[in-house]
């Protein structure tokens, strides 16, 4: 195929644009939780552990419709560059993506537990989303690295 | 393929539209939407929604840039035009989100910016659909 060393300026773009959809992402839920208010931020996060905004099932249904067609063309479509790459080994790709997958999976449907009250903590929330964007941060080093 | 560009050339014709019906056609409408108007008495937009916007145009500016440019990159001969381009839509398409939420945020200076990068990226992304669609035409 002609011109394929051209195939790495999209997809060192593309790292820049899945930081700035993870970051907006994050500032979005803070603020539906109360980011705006005047407490500071290490108040917001405990408040949102100690006692998360409650959410309806519409809500939660809303936001999950999307983000689940999203974060899934989103994951696939970075991993899949790692199909490509001579440096890390495809077994390491494939574990990382299949963590990537759970974790994502994890972080949309952590609203569910706390909306049926199987959990009363938000930490289960923040601890998704941490989870979440650790791995994808790693997949993305990963991805920039075999570039 | 070509369906693939025909639809990509249609999103970026709605997406005008849904920019101008968001955020207003001319510079003064869109500056009372971001910053309101205290002789009308409108609220500006609220930050919930123009990050969501935002946090949208970022998605979908990559997926349509990532199909074009893929197919553009198989199809160009001109090297040196397509690798400018390619940095100069790909750029411009960041910039553009990201000029909008500093121009809420701070100042119209911002404002400008955004213009100017949203601008320009959907003249080089349809820039890139009349030329793979002549590639289609030649033998």
């Amino acid at each position: 195929m002609k011109n394929l060393a051209l195939y790495r300026i999209p997809i060192a773009y593309l790292l820049f644009y899945v930081i700035a959809i993870l970051v907006t992402g994050i500032w979005l839920f803070l603020l539906s939780q109360g980011l705006d208010s005047s407490e500071g931020f290490n108040a917001l996060l405990l408040e949102i552990i100690a006692k998360p905004e409650m959410k309806s099932l519409h809500n939660f249904v809303e936001v999950a419709a999307p983000h689940m067609f999203a974060m899934g063309a989103m994951v696939f479509v970075v991993a899949h560059f790692m199909l490509f790459n001579t440096k890390v080994s495809q077994k390491r790709s494939l574990m990382l993506s299949s963590l990537l997958y759970i974790a994502m999976f994890g972080n949309i449907f952590a609203y569910l537990a706390i909306m049926f009250g199987f959990v009363l903590s938000g930490w289960i929330k923040i601890l998704s989303i941490l989870l979440f964007v650790g791995l994808f941060l790693i997949l993305l080093g990963m991805v920039a690295f075999s570039l | 393929m070509a369906s693939v560009v025909f639809a990509m050339l249609l999103y970026l014709i709605l997406d005008v539209f849904v920019h101008g019906y968001v955020l207003g056609w001319d510079v003064a409408s869109i500056h009372t939407t971001l910053y309101g108007n205290v002789e009308t008495f409108e609220e500006p937009i609220l930050i919930d929604s123009l990050l969501l916007q935002v946090h949208i145009d970022l998605f979908m500016g990559i997926f349509s840039l990532l199909i074009l440019t893929a197919i553009w990159i198989r199809f160009c001969v001109e090297k040196q035009v397509l690798t400018w381009v390619l940095h100069a839509v790909l750029l411009s398409a960041l910039l553009a989100p990201i000029c909008l939420i500093l121009a809420y945020l701070s100042s119209a200076f911002f404002l400008y910016a955004w213009l100017a990068t949203y601008c320009l990226w959907h003249a080089l992304a349809l820039f890139i659909i009349v030329m793979i669609f002549r590639k289609f035409r030649s033998p």
